[in-house]
């Protein structure tokens, strides 16, 4: 009985962890841009895809990670360029316009690879004794991974002085310009940051997920909870929409059936939408 | 006049299609204070957002020491020599008192403030607080010392006496004028006349989005000011 609370303690921690490390690039985008991006679980699968090739041609897995992070940074410049910043930024109208650039994506990646699963080796092999009990090296690799990223993050965000001027630009843009900062400059980066972690997360679950062109649309729906629980706009939403999401899938899914857990986030999710509509720390 | 170093030349513009401002021309010389009055609705706050580029204008020219810089995004200005501090939403309300002065600077000391806190002590005490808890006033504070610290030959300031308190006025135009007398010049949209009479060099008065009077501020009396900006 101890060894399966040790056990699904430690799988809740991963589940959030990941989660949350895959909702970083949505929340970033979403909360500081307004821009819901659909495609952002494609730019995941981009990413996975990357690291499938990477594998496949022999180079170390680390390999991967500044691969994944160029390729789906250098389309996020181009879909900012030439799709995002036509449509000025609007909420509605970008999504609907990354609603169909997930769908292009999830066909051209169809068409180089077809629909078969791609499988990728699991580079850190092996497994830690924790509390007596056995746990796969390479996902608590990745929880140490996520937890550094997201706390960096949130240090970075609250101390640089880029950050500050993120904050500064999202609160009063006509100011922001006001004082020197080149807002179009500043946004671009940031959506393009935030295409390039989605590929780094890619790259991160590649190994533990089957690969395919169609990956991206469970990881869109399971970061799109977390950020209508948690809130918008604010570090603290993403760790604790990342946290109730993550942790209730876990739980319910080894408690009951991963159906139930799925239909659990759905329900939370449409009361949030209903009776707190920005989430439990939004933006204020 | 002392020589011109920013001048807006025929601009017109608005909002849109429609047309708020018609071909008005001004110009503020080198440690010069001019004055832009009017009543409400004439198209002050639109003409300086076009000249400092918050609004595309239709037509006209806007240079600054003889470089145009007209319709070119507010955040190129700056290197131009030009600032400015808006009418509304003029501060950043999610960051510090600190962070709202040292946002572009290349570090988070604020030395540079100390002769601006001396002043204005309220903002010294506040610093550490976000600057969307201030008073309307002292957010006016805090983004007219924003303005005069980042260090620009012209500074343009739409209303920034707005729901400041009367010895505040004052000490806004003593630091004004020690910063004319430096060479820095000002483009002040205002209704205070404490603070008008205090600092301006010239007035011009603007009327249905045209200028109707210009001249200088010691030919102007009180009551004729007062008469351009009553109904």
């Amino acid at each position: 009985m101890e060894s399966l609370v040790v056990t699904q303690a430690i799988n809740v921690a991963y589940e959030v962890l990941i989660l949350a490390a895959l909702v970083l690039g949505l929340a970033v985008v979403m909360g500081l841009l307004n821009v819901l991006n659909i495609a952002h679980g494609e730019f995941v699968m981009l990413g996975s895809y990357t690291a499938y090739l990477v594998q496949k041609a022999g180079l170390p897995y680390l390999a991967a990670v500044p691969a994944a992070a160029v390729v789906c940074g250098a389309i996020g410049v181009v879909v900012e360029r030439f799709l995002i910043r036509p449509l000025r930024y609007d909420p509605f109208e970008t999504l609907l316009a990354t609603w169909g650039l997930g769908l292009l994506l999830r066909k051209l990646v169809e068409l180089g690879f077809g629909r078969g699963y791609r499988s990728v080796d699991i580079p850190i092999s092996g497994s830690i004794n924790i509390f007596g009990e056995a746990y796969p090296t390479y996902r608590l690799v990745l929880m140490v991974v996520s937890a550094v990223v997201l706390v960096a993050l949130f240090v970075w965000y609250l101390r640089a002085p880029t950050g500050a001027r993120i904050r500064a630009m999202v609160g009063n843009p006509v100011l922001a310009e006001a004082v020197g900062i080149r807002t179009r400059q500043l946004a671009r980066n940031t959506f393009v940051a935030g295409t390039a972690w989605a590929g780094v997360a890619g790259v991160m679950i590649a190994p533990l997920t089957p690969v395919e062109p169609f990956m991206g649309l469970t990881l869109i729906v399971n970061s799109f909870f977390a950020l209508v629980v948690g809130g918008m706009g604010t570090v603290t939403g993403l760790f604790a929409g990342s946290a109730i999401i993550g942790g209730l899938q876990s739980v319910l899914t080894a408690a009951v059936s991963p159906t139930t857990a799925y239909l659990a986030m759905l329900v939370l999710s449409i009361l949030f939408l209903w009776q707190r509509p920005r989430g439990l720390f939004p933006r204020p | 006049m002392t020589q011109a170093l920013f001048e807006i030349d025929r601009l017109s513009g608005g909002y849109g299609s429609g047309l708020v401002v018609r071909d008005v021309s001004l110009a503020v010389g080198r440690g010069e204070a001019v004055c832009l009055l009017g009543r409400n609705g004439v198209g002050k706050s639109t003409l300086v957002k076009l000249a400092c580029g918050v609004l595309r204008p239709a037509g006209g020219t806007v240079t600054i020491a003889g470089r145009e810089i007209t319709g070119r995004p507010p955040s190129d200005n700056l290197g131009a020599g030009l600032t400015y501090c808006p009418q509304e939403r003029v501060v950043f309300d999610d960051l510090t008192v600190a962070e709202n002065l040292t946002l572009m600077r290349d570090n988070r000391r604020l030395d540079a403030f100390d002769r601006f806190f001396e002043v204005f002590p309220r903002l010294s005490e506040r610093r550490r607080q976000h600057a969307g808890t201030l008073s309307g006033g002292e957010k006016k504070l805090l983004s007219f010392v924003r303005g005069l610290a980042e260090g620009a030959n012209m500074v343009v300031i739409d209303e920034p006496t707005e729901g400041v308190q009367f010895e505040n006025v004052v000490r806004m135009a003593d630091l004004i004028q020690s910063h004319k007398q430096a060479g820095m010049s000002f483009l002040v949209v205002e209704q205070n006349l404490t603070l008008v009479e205090r600092v301006a060099d010239r007035i011009v008065i603007m009327d249905h989005g045209d200028v109707v009077h210009s001249g200088a501020a010691a030919d102007m009396a009180r009551d004729e000011i007062l008469s351009y900006l009553t109904v």
